[in-house]
């Protein structure tokens, strides 16, 4: 609420997504590649394997300039965004993990360091300067992770830190350990997809066919190390958290269940490679694997993102700045005495204090088309019953007369027109968007509000009833504001809900 | 129950404040290599004055260059948000767009100096069109910095802009009010950058005659912007120039001036190595100066003093000792670097 809001039509989620994906790639890759290097480097000049150095030598090239500086400049980049999507969020997290951020620095600048006079240093120092700051780069790299692993963890699971503040308790907090050990499988595994990937430039033949199988075989171990880990790492999620995500957020879930179906899939391939060890293996075919390891990386972190929702600081902030130790003062004087930065319209000030860091009006969840065809007093409702939505928003903490002005706001930039008239539909099809609009928001089909079996087998007459005294239903329940068309509709659609929306 | 309060500082005023005066002084010093080297090599492609295999040399420093310029700036940025997070984040935040884009700069202007650097290893050509890509680059980034950190330095205005727009297309339009000190940092840029080129060209008369051109003609015309600047404050001169000549930032310029000019000397009589130190801790007294002008200028709406202290001393004494062992890993690995042991001659044979 401290800061000005930055109001772009992007949306902070994608805009956020396309940064992070990138650099957490990259920079697992940085990783893992390191020690991809180093060890094979160790083997080959053992081996007096020229082949091999040569290969290995070309492979440090790509990966100096993809960690030097694509690696490291996302990495400030992402520093960057959250500075700017979240600045609260970014300043607490600096205030309490300063240290910790410096002390990753110092190892970021040996890192850098290391890897440049590795890469310049192939024909220049002697085999073993040259292997000692390949494993000074490795070791360097590794641990920036170890560092920035406990404030990454601190966000979804604070622990303890909550109750006494202490540095040590919030970086050692219940999620560290598994994370930084299925973080170090990902990059192990992103090293042998890499390598994959370099691997299957090469000319067809035997060395190709060892090199191939080498870097699968990687990818394979990083995958087993991952699956371990990523059940431990569930596990050590409070309980209420995993089962308030079940419960109320089915597309995070279902990307739970995507990853685990990718990962399987990876492991599959990466066995076969292993297995067969082609002499032949495209460039093409690398690429579909690279994507295959890209895609359930992005699901696991997207869903982790979403697991820590509605807060971006679990327990301590939520995703829109708004702070739970000033719940008792939002609730008594409202918002807007602390949205220092105002522009004259109250209404969006607050609506961009409470809402826009997740939602924009016509792109990433876009609320235009959500509430077209809605009434101001049934926007109010929503606003004021935000936390029982499906999305497992914040709840809205500021006053009722704050709530009037973001529905005064909503309401003057939505479709004012019954619902048959913005969309040409009857019958049951009228009835299941008079659903989606008034009802699926709160009891989205299939969750634990659905209420299809509470409803099931009631008359048109006692459902129009229940529509009558919806308010008094339950505790943030809206009342039903529809027009007589809508209603006819909608009833007809709820006696068809247990048998999901079929006559 | 009482949640942990975030508002406060976890070392005392002075450390934090040392710390970040002298990791900006480091990354204003890798900086001023890189934007100075780069602008100084282009002048000098541009004009025919370098030997191909001293242009080429030279360019191949430049990523160097470039990777310590980013990795030095992350601390001091890191501190700059801890001590100044309600003007920092509010300037980025108006200036949203075009603070993002320094990302997109940097990146392109990495990748040509890169390029440059290979091309000039295979070739022994540099190419000027790269080398300006990369110039330009720089300057957008630096331009970008001067205009938001004078913008955080005038809440009000930055409150009367974000008022009017909210979309992060936001430019800061007192030019006058930075335009001289960008100016300045760019002309303290060449004078180091000139500095710089005069080492590495210690061997070759056309480079070094480049590099001292640079170095004095930048420190003229950097002492010239620098004073108008502080003159062009007279605006305001009863809020801040009053206030500044208070502060104990009077006796710092003129010692800072002192061993600018000191530099000079000792670099005509190539002592460089001192010349070097004389020109740094000058830079570390202009970065003071510079800091103590920011107060100055934030006063009424900002008093360091009212930060609470809470020390995290076994964090920082953690990030002391890795700090510390930061320096020596580098040092050692520079000298493994470029002191190879005598046996690595015959090692060589064996390698590939
Ligand atoms: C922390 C992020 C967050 C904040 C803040 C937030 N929401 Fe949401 N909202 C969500 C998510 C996630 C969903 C679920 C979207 C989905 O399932 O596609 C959602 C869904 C909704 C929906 C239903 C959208 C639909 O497509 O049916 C409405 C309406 C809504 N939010 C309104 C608001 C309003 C009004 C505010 C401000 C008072 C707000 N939200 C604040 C995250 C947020
Ligand atoms: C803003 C969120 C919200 C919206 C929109 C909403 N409800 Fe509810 N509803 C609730 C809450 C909260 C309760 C009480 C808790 C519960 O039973 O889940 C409730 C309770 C109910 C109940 C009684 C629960 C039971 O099992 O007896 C029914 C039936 C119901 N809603 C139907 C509907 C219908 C039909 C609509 C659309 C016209 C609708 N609701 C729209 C939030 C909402």
């Amino acid at each position: 609420m401290h800061y000005p809001f930055w109001d772009q039509p992007i949306g902070y989620g994608v805009l956020m997504a396309v940064i992070a994906v990138f650099h957490v790639f990259v920079s697992h890759f940085a990783i893992g590649g390191g020690l991809y290097l180093v060890v094979n480097e160790q083997l080959a000049r053992r081996a007096g394997d020229t082949e091999r150095l040569a290969f290995l030598e070309q492979l440090s090239k790509f990966f100096a300039m993809v960690t030097l500086v694509a690696g490291a400049l996302t990495g400030v980049g992402i520093w960057f965004v959250i500075g700017l999507l979240a600045p609260a969020a970014t300043e607490a997290l600096i205030h309490n993990y300063v240290w910790g951020w410096a002390t990753e620095w110092t190892f970021f600048v040996v890192e850098i360091a290391a890897a440049m006079l590795y890469f310049y240093g192939w024909k220049r120092l002697t085999a073993k300067a040259h292997l000692t700051l390949g494993w000074i780069y490795f070791g360097a790299a590794w641990l920036s992770l170890v560092v920035i692993n406990g404030i990454l963890t601190f966000m979804l699971t604070p622990g303890r830190w909550l109750v006494t503040g202490d540095f040590w308790q919030g970086f050692f907090n219940p999620t560290y350990w598994p994370s930084l050990v299925l973080r170090t499988g990902v990059c192990v595994m992103l090293a042998g997809l890499y390598a994959l990937l370099v691997a299957s430039r090469l000319e067809a033949g035997d060395f190709k066919a060892r090199t191939v199988r080498l870097a699968a075989g990687w990818a394979v171990v990083g995958l087993a190390v991952i699956a371990l880990a990523q059940a431990w790492y569930w596990k050590a999620i409070p309980a209420a958290v995993t089962a308030r995500a079940l419960e109320t957020m089915p597309t995070p879930v279902r990307a739970i269940v995507l990853s685990l179906w990718l990962a399987a899939a990876l492991g599959a391939v990466g066995m076969a490679l292993v297995i067969l060890a082609p002499r032949r293996f495209g460039t093409a075919a690398a690429l579909a694997f690279m994507a295959l390891g890209m895609a359930w990386f992005g699901a696991f972190e997207w869903s982790r993102e979403s697991l820590r929702k509605p807060y971006i600081l679990t327990g301590y902030m939520y995703g829109n700045g708004a702070e739970v130790a000033e719940t008792a003062n939002y609730r008594r004087d409202g918002f807007l005495p602390q949205i220092t930065f105002r522009t004259g319209d109250d209404g969006a000030d607050l609506f961009r204090h409470a809402c826009r860091s997740c939602h924009t009006l016509d792109g990433y969840k876009a609320l235009r088309p959500a509430l077209a065809g809605a009434d101001r007093a049934y926007i109010l409702a929503l606003i004021q019953g935000a936390h029982l939505l499906r999305g497992n928003m914040p709840p809205f903490l500021g006053t009722p007369r704050e709530a009037g002005l973001i529905a005064d706001h909503l309401y003057q930039r939505t479709d004012h027109r019954t619902l048959a008239a913005i969309y040409p539909l009857d019958g049951l099809a009228l009835g299941r968007r008079a659903y989606d609009l008034r009802c699926g928001k709160c009891h989205a089909v299939g969750t634990a509000s659905d209420k299809a079996k509470s409803l099931a087998g009631q008359s048109a007459e006692d459902l129009s009833g229940m529509l009558d005294m919806a308010a008094s239903l339950g505790e943030g329940m809206p009342a039903y504001t529809g027009d007589a068309a809508e209603r006819k509709a909608l009833v007809a659609y709820l006696q068809t809900l247990s048998q999901g929306g079929k006559p | 129950m009482t949640l942990p309060d975030y508002h406060f500082i976890s070392a005392p005023l002075w450390l934090v404040t040392a710390l970040h005066l002298l990791t900006l002084t480091l990354h204003l010093a890798a900086m001023s290599c890189l934007l100075g080297g780069t602008l100084i090599a282009l002048w000098a492609g541009v004009r025919k004055q370098w030997p191909a295999p001293d242009a080429a040399g030279f360019a191949r420093v430049l990523p160097a260059a470039t990777a310590a310029t980013v990795s030095l700036g992350v601390a001091p940025l890191l501190f700059l948000q801890l001590v100044y997070p309600r003007q920092i984040y509010a300037a980025t935040i108006v200036s949203g767009w075009f603070w993002l884009a320094v990302i997109g700069a940097v990146i392109m202007a990495y990748y040509a100096l890169y390029r440059t650097s290979f091309q000039a290893h295979r070739t022994g050509q540099v190419s000027l069109g790269l080398l300006a890509l990369a110039a330009l680059g720089l300057l957008y980034t630096s331009l970008v910095y001067s205009s938001v950190f004078a913008l955080a330095e005038q809440p009000d205005v930055l409150r009367a802009l974000y008022a009017k727009d909210q979309s992060g297309w936001v430019w800061n339009p007192a030019v006058g009010a930075y335009g001289l000190r960008w100016l300045h940092m760019v002309l303290g840029a060449l004078t180091v950058g000139g500095f710089f080129v005069s080492v590495l060209g210690r061997k070759s008369p056309a480079m070094a005659a480049t590099g001292r051109a640079a170095l004095v003609g930048g420190m003229a015309a950097a002492a010239a912007v620098g004073f108008l600047y502080l003159v062009s404050l007279d605006t305001y001169l009863d809020t801040y120039l009053g206030p500044y000549m208070r502060t104990p930032a009077m006796p710092v310029l003129v010692v800072a001036l002192a061993l600018a000019l000191a530099a000079l000397h000792l670099h005509s009589r190539k002592r460089l190595a001192l010349a070097g130190l004389c020109l740094f801790l000058s830079v570390f007294g202009m970065v003071y100066l510079r800091h103590v002008l920011r107060l100055v200028r934030l006063r009424g709406s900002f008093d360091l003093a009212a930060w609470r202290i809470a020390p995290q001393w076994s964090p920082f004494l953690l990030f002391l000792v890795c700090f510390i062992l930061m320096l020596v890993v580098l040092v050692w690995m520079a000298r493994l670097f470029f002191r190879p042991e005598p046996e690595v001659e015959t090692q060589r044979k064996h390698q590939p």
